[in-house]
């Protein structure tokens, strides 16, 4: 009999053991298929970044090495990016790119901060200038492009108007090479500042008010509260408009496109690296030379990010 | 217990799969395409083109933006060649001018369509895609080139892959030109006499000046003269090179090309445009000063380098077509200038319905066609006839549209859509906006264009 006990709990013994086994097993079996399923479901955005952005990235390398028309395609090895690195329409679009770049960045940060300070600052109707200065930045940049035309108008143009009631002088902007890149800062500044003062809004909440309040018990004035408190704990927010700012800058074509053509009217001072790629590839058929310096562009971009992120110690 | 698993995942799969399919289907527009099923009786029994078509053209019937007009769609068309082609089916891939050059290269890379409207004839045809005309044209009968307006036919000629001569690749279907249209009222209100038919440099120049400044009659600002300093600007300095008796340069292949951008009849026509610019609006260069044009508040009394499209329509939309006045722009002791312009049709190499797409392009140029596009859509005609039809003598400024599109310089411009027009044209804007002297403009036009064609 105790054998049998024995025995008996033995078997039982084995008996939860293989079921404990068999449950484990179960488990893993499920959390294996649950995982399928999940994969499943992800082939379909897995095959349109391979089919709409691999696969185009691939060819686009393939094409720099190529004289290419679209049907017609010669092997040249790196001729394509010989002829744009030495090319001074292209160097002149880097330059222009730089420069609508840089202007547009730093007049709209601080801009913005400033404005998102104010906003934050009032007690009344904060809703309401929110919408008001994000408003720009809802508004298609095409669509903004041509009523600039407008509003900077040579002789029709309401900022010329009201310059010249001031007694000033009234530029001819979008027809002279010395205002046009001008006219595109401006532009890219009323487009950018809304979504600037509405992250910087974000953080500024965000800032603990305890620090302000101990900042007056010590007798801080204002400013120096803003400068002391504010700005340092800001400091991420800056990083991150730059470092989206660049991008951004770094890629312009729209509005461009639409004020100065392709080739950047006047006299290729507005023509950015995305229209340059534009006018060599879509208007003139040379895909290979618009590969290559698509290529040129995304090395630019990338040391450029990578120089950015030192300088803003951002961590991505 | 397995079988089942696998049952869910397979049917798991299809699903997603299937999603997959659908979701990919409707990413294809449907809009400006229109679908048939295949017919199984006729002499045209089961065959079936596509033909791409740029411009307003839409299938259903739609307001005229201009006119306010109700403009047919293009299922009239369709239903007629179905009719004349008993099983035949033709389907529509239409599309706006907005950056047609790309897309009829991916069109025609991928053998979408039978039949093309090409206006850049000159590039595709030597890459091999296209179909020679001319032995279909030998072996109709029924057709001849005679329909056309003179000059058409010439002026679509193009190298194929292999051949030294020019060959016909593309039938006129549309027509376009370039003219100088004037206001008259303007004219009127100072008293100067309208512009002659074929008028100089110095024949504009004197005009120009005499009526810049403030009107007698309004006291309104006026501006003698307007030209498009930024775009086409290529395009106006070469035909006031023509009228010298000058040219852009000669060849039609690369290899062949030689340019005269920087001789004496262009710097010429350059220092003339720096010395026009004084008796026009700011704001030439960025295509600006001339919003007026057209209205009944018109400023500006002579227009260079205009287009039928954006004028002829318009001007009667606006009431202003007794107002309006159209003389040829420069041309030589020929009688011969200007850019040639338009849209050919064409057939893929590819197409596998080649004889039906013959009888498309031939019904694409026929009066039904011809005139329904001119009535419902203001596209120009390219046939003689046109001058004869109702809806165009209401409208007397076609006649000298018609005359003008006669004697444009043909073979089209090779260089048209390529690196030089941009290359000149940046040159232009640079002496215009006094970034450059004319002639260093034209000097640097010259060197960039040539060493372009030498390393292409």
């Amino acid at each position: 009999m105790p054998n049998n006990s024995m025995d008996a709990a033995n078997t039982a013994t084995q008996s939860v053991n293989t079921n404990t086994h068999t449950e484990s097993k179960t488990m893993k079996q499920k959390k294996r298929n649950s995982q399928w399923t999940w994969y499943i479901f992800l082939i379909p955005s897995f095959l349109g970044i391979l089919l709409f952005m691999v696969y185009p990235i691939a060819e686009s390398l393939r094409l720099s090495f190529f004289k290419s028309n679209g049907t017609i395609e010669t092997f040249t090895g790196l001729a394509n990016f010989r002829t744009v690195l030495t090319s001074g329409p292209f160097w002149n679009s880097v330059w222009n790119t730089f420069y609508i770049g840089i202007f547009q960045i730093i007049i709209t940060i601080p801009l913005g901060f400033i404005f998102a300070t104010l906003i934050n600052s009032v007690s009344k109707g904060k809703n309401f200038f929110k919408v008001l200065y994000f408003l720009p930045n809802v508004t298609s940049i095409v669509a903004a492009a041509m009523i600039f035309q407008f509003v900077l108008h040579p002789e029709m143009g309401i900022l010329n108007y009201i310059l010249g009631s001031l007694g000033l002088p009234t530029p001819g902007w979008f027809s002279d090479p010395a205002t046009s890149k001008w006219g595109v800062i401006l532009l890219a500044v009323w487009h950018w500042i809304g979504f600037v003062i509405i992250i910087c809004l974000a953080n500024l909440q965000a800032i603990s008010s305890e620090m302000y309040e101990a900042a007056k018990i010590d007798g801080a004035s204002g400013i120096q509260q803003w400068l002391f408190i504010t700005i340092p704990n800001m400091t991420g927010t800056f990083a991150f408009l730059l470092i989206t700012g660049w991008i951004g800058a770094l890629q312009r074509f729209n509005e461009v496109y639409v004020v100065g053509g392709p080739n950047g009217s006047p006299a290729r001072s507005i023509q950015t690296m995305g229209a340059f790629i534009y006018e060599r590839g879509f208007t003139g058929f040379e895909f290979g030379i618009a590969s290559a310096a698509t290529y040129i562009m995304f090395i630019i971009i990338l040391i450029f990010t990578f120089i950015n992120l030192k300088v803003s110690k951002m961590k991505i | 217990m397995r079988r089942g698993i696998y049952k869910k995942k397979v049917t798991l799969f299809i699903t997603m799969m299937l999603l997959l399919s659908f979701a990919l289907v409707g990413c294809v527009p449907k809009s400006n395409s229109s679908s048939s099923t295949s017919k199984t009786e006729g002499k045209w029994a089961g065959q079936k083109i596509r033909v791409q078509m740029i411009g307003d053209f839409a299938m259903e019937d739609k307001t005229d933006p201009v006119t306010g007009e109700t403009a047919k769609g293009m299922k009239v068309v369709k239903e007629e060649f179905e009719k004349q082609h008993p099983g035949a089916t033709v389907d529509f891939v239409l599309m706006p001018w907005e950056g047609y050059t790309e897309k009829t290269q991916a069109m025609i890379t991928s053998g979408e369509a039978d039949v093309y409207q090409m206006p850049g004839v000159a590039d595709f045809a030597p890459q091999g895609v296209l179909e020679p005309l001319q032995p279909w044209i030998e072996k109709d009968k029924e057709f001849s080139l005679d329909i056309f307006i003179d000059n058409q036919v010439d002026g679509w000629k193009a190298l194929g892959p292999d051949s030294k001569e020019l060959d016909i690749f593309g039938l006129p279907f549309l027509g376009d030109t370039r003219f100088i249209s004037f206001d008259k009222k303007i004219f009127d209100d100072w008293g100067v006499e309208y512009p002659s038919e074929n008028p100089t440099m110095e024949e504009i120049a004197e005009k120009a000046k005499q009526m810049t400044g403030k009107n007698p009659k309004t006291g309104e600002q006026n501006y003698g003269i307007w030209f498009r300093g930024d775009w086409s600007s290529a395009f106006t300095l070469v035909d006031l090179a023509e009228g010298q008796n000058g040219t852009w340069g000669t060849g039609f292949a690369w290899d062949e090309v030689k340019f005269n951008f920087d001789s004496p009849e262009m710097l010429n026509g350059l220092n003339w445009l720096l010395e026009m610019q004084k008796y026009a609006p700011k704001g030439i260069v960025s295509n600006q000063g001339n919003e007026k044009w057209l209205s009944k508040d018109n400023n500006i009394a002579i227009m260079l380098n205009q287009g039928p499209g954006d004028t002829v329509k318009p001007a009667y939309a606006q009431g202003l077509g007794d107002r309006l006045g159209i003389v040829n722009e420069f041309k030589n002791d020929e009688g011969r200038g200007g850019l040639f312009a338009g849209s050919p049709i064409t057939i893929a190499k590819s197409s596998k319905n080649k004889e039906l797409a013959w009888e498309w392009v031939k019904f694409a140029t026929s009066d039904f066609v011809q005139k329904f596009v001119f009535e419902e859509y203001g596209a120009i005609p390219a046939v003689k006839s046109a001058t004869e039809w109702d809806s165009v003598k209401e409208m007397p400024l076609m006649l000298p549209v018609f005359k003008a599109m006669e004697t444009p310089m043909t073979p089209r411009y090779p260089w048209g859509s390529s690196q030089p027009r941009f290359i000149l044209t940046s040159e232009i804007e640079a002496a215009l906006t006094g970034n450059r002297s004319a002639e260093d403009a034209l000097k640097k036009a010259q060197k960039e264009s040539t060493e372009w064609v030498e390393n292409r």
